[in-house]
């Protein structure tokens, strides 16, 4: 597959503060990468360097092999942003348009993408007077009206309804299908589990888990039982791998080392156990297991 | 610079400006409005052959060119504190594009205050020029607005978005004044007078002066190359200081 991303060794430094140690990353075209972590990962800081931004300390950060820090390179690059501030004297048509011409295309590509965004009724309105999600929308069409080979979403769906959200990403499934390469920052781990194809797990400038959703979660043994019980908490967690137990109305909740020792040990205490279920970590669960693992050998 | 470009960005800065009713009333029509009270109370009293209000054309259109030319820093620092100039940094146009663009499109406008109050003078039956000299003196007007036009933009690149039209105008209406732009520098104390050869405003309104009575304009010309390199620097460190953040 061709890579529309290729970052090498990405190194920077905020005075003392060393926001990106050496990190190596690349996306391919029609594949859609979720980058996660906490605050103060280094998100921000590659995001940058990969949208020309800011010049990395050490490193190099491509797309389509140019060096996105010349505005050439940045004709095809597709960025919708937390929020974006729009001016308050241009209309949805007028601002569309104008990244079409920006980015060498014609204005008058402005409609087919306003239309496949929903925003063809707000053409003439000022952006300023649209919604949170409409205003995002409008991000989408600015990014998607350049015909992009690469997408970069910071935080996009932030303050967005559910519907809202749907919306969002069946138009970006659909670009990423016609083979966009779309990288995604977010701190909703599960929009990133529903949409990526790939997770990298960045914490403290260095890249520590990458892999599908299902792989990273598959790495993470714990598995939560759920049952209606009569046993009380203390009795709960006296049962052998449990980690964490919780009961709300006569239902159990515990996290298990060991699902099957648990469960038998669970069914021989309670004899009146009613409604069991074992599910699999989520990946919220699991990038939260590797950052406390990586952060504890660290500090080992 | 590619013309396609360079022509939708100046078209949204040229929106910015006269679709702000704020910054259309004090960048175009106060000055305009200035002009016809001042031009209504003195406008007949002249120097030779020339009428006061035509004289005035040099030293309000002075003011009013340059209070347009003040947009483009307002503009920076808005766009600054609202997140859109950093949309527009990832987007394929060079950031000098976009600052260029933002002088260009205050250049109509500043021509559009110029001609508004020539067309005052005109109806007031005080215009004494011709058209060849009035055109001349719109030339070298917004050739002297540079340097405030740079001023700005070095204020836009560091001071927040609602401070800047303050620290702006805190700076430019003193030297508007003290420049003589709304009152001859004889009415004006001494110390004020021996203050104005030191301001821009002073120099960029003798221009016109100096076409209509004649005297030369060359040390004024020359002192307002040196404002222009000042102001460059200036907005070279501010823009400097904004990419560093």
């Amino acid at each position: 597959m061709t890579e529309v991303v290729t970052i090498r060794g990405l190194d920077h430094r905020y005075g003392e503060t060393h926001a990106l140690r050496g990190v190596d990353l690349t996306v391919a075209a029609g594949e859609c990468v979720a980058l996660l972590g906490p605050n103060g990962a280094g998100k921000t800081t590659l995001v940058g360097a990969l949208t020309g931004m800011l010049a990395p300390s050490a490193g190099t950060a491509r797309i389509d092999g140019a060096d996105p820090r010349r505005p050439a390179t940045r004709r095809r690059l597709g960025v919708v942003h937390q929020s974006a501030g729009f001016p308050r004297t241009l209309t949805v048509h007028e601002l569309v348009a104008g990244w079409a011409i920006r980015a060498g295309r014609r204005g008058s590509d402005a409609d087919a993408i306003l239309a496949e965004v929903g925003l063809l009724d707000l053409t003439k309105r000022r952006a300023t007077e649209l919604s949170g999600g409409q205003q995002q929308r409008l991000q989408l069409a600015m990014a998607l009206v350049v015909d992009p080979t690469l997408l970069v979403l910071d935080e996009p769906t932030v303050g967005l309804d559910i519907d809202a959200r749907r919306r969002f990403w069946a138009t970006l499934a659909a670009r990423r299908d016609r083979g966009t390469a779309v990288l995604l920052t977010t701190h909703q781990i599960e929009d990133a589990a529903a949409v990526a194809d790939r997770v990298i797990v960045l914490h403290e400038g260095t890249v520590i888990a990458t892999g599908s959703p299902a792989d990273l979660t598959a790495q993470l043994p714990d598995r939560t039982v759920t049952a209606r019980t009569a046993l009380r908490g203390s009795e709960l967690r006296a049962l052998p791998d449990v980690l964490d137990v919780t009961v709300a109305d006569g239902r159990m909740r515990a996290t298990s080392a060991r699902p099957e020792a648990t469960v038998r040990a669970l069914l021989a205490a309670d004899p009146t156990l009613d409604d069991l279920r074992v599910e699999g970590a989520t990946l919220e669960q699991a990038i939260v297991a590797m950052i406390t693992q990586e952060s504890q050998e660290v500090t080992a | 610079m590619n013309p396609s470009i360079l022509a939708v960005e100046i078209r949204d800065e040229l929106y910015a400006i006269i679709r702000d009713p704020v910054a259309a009333l004090f960048s175009i029509a106060m000055p305009v409005g200035m002009f016809a009270v001042f031009a209504s109370l003195f406008g007949t009293e002249g120097n030779g052959p020339v009428s006061g209000a035509t004289l005035m054309l040099a030293t309000f259109g002075a003011f009013g060119v340059i209070s347009v030319s003040l947009a483009p820093g307002i503009g920076i620092a808005e766009d600054r504190e609202r997140g859109w100039l950093q949309v527009k940094r990832v987007s394929p146009v060079p950031v000098r594009t976009t600052l260029a663009a933002k002088v260009v499109a205050s250049l109509p406008v500043a021509f559009g205050v110029y001609a508004a109050m020539s067309l005052t003078a005109f109806a007031m039956g005080l215009f004494d020029t011709d058209i060849g000299t009035w055109l001349q003196i719109a030339a070298l007007l917004l050739l002297g607005s540079l340097p405030f036009a740079l001023l700005s933009m070095a204020v836009g690149f560091v001071a927040r978005g609602r401070s800047a039209p303050a620290i702006i105008n805190a700076v430019f209406l003193p030297m508007a004044i003290a420049g003589g732009l709304w009152m001859p520098l004889e009415a004006l104390p001494p110390f004020v007078q021996d203050l104005a050869v030191w301001l821009p405003t002073y120099h960029t309104s003798q221009l016109g002066l100096g076409l209509l009575t004649g005297e030369s304009i060359v040390d004024n010309v020359a002192a307002l190359l040196a404002a222009t390199a000042v102001t460059a620097a200036l907005a070279a460190i501010g823009y400097r200081s904004m990419r560093s953040k």
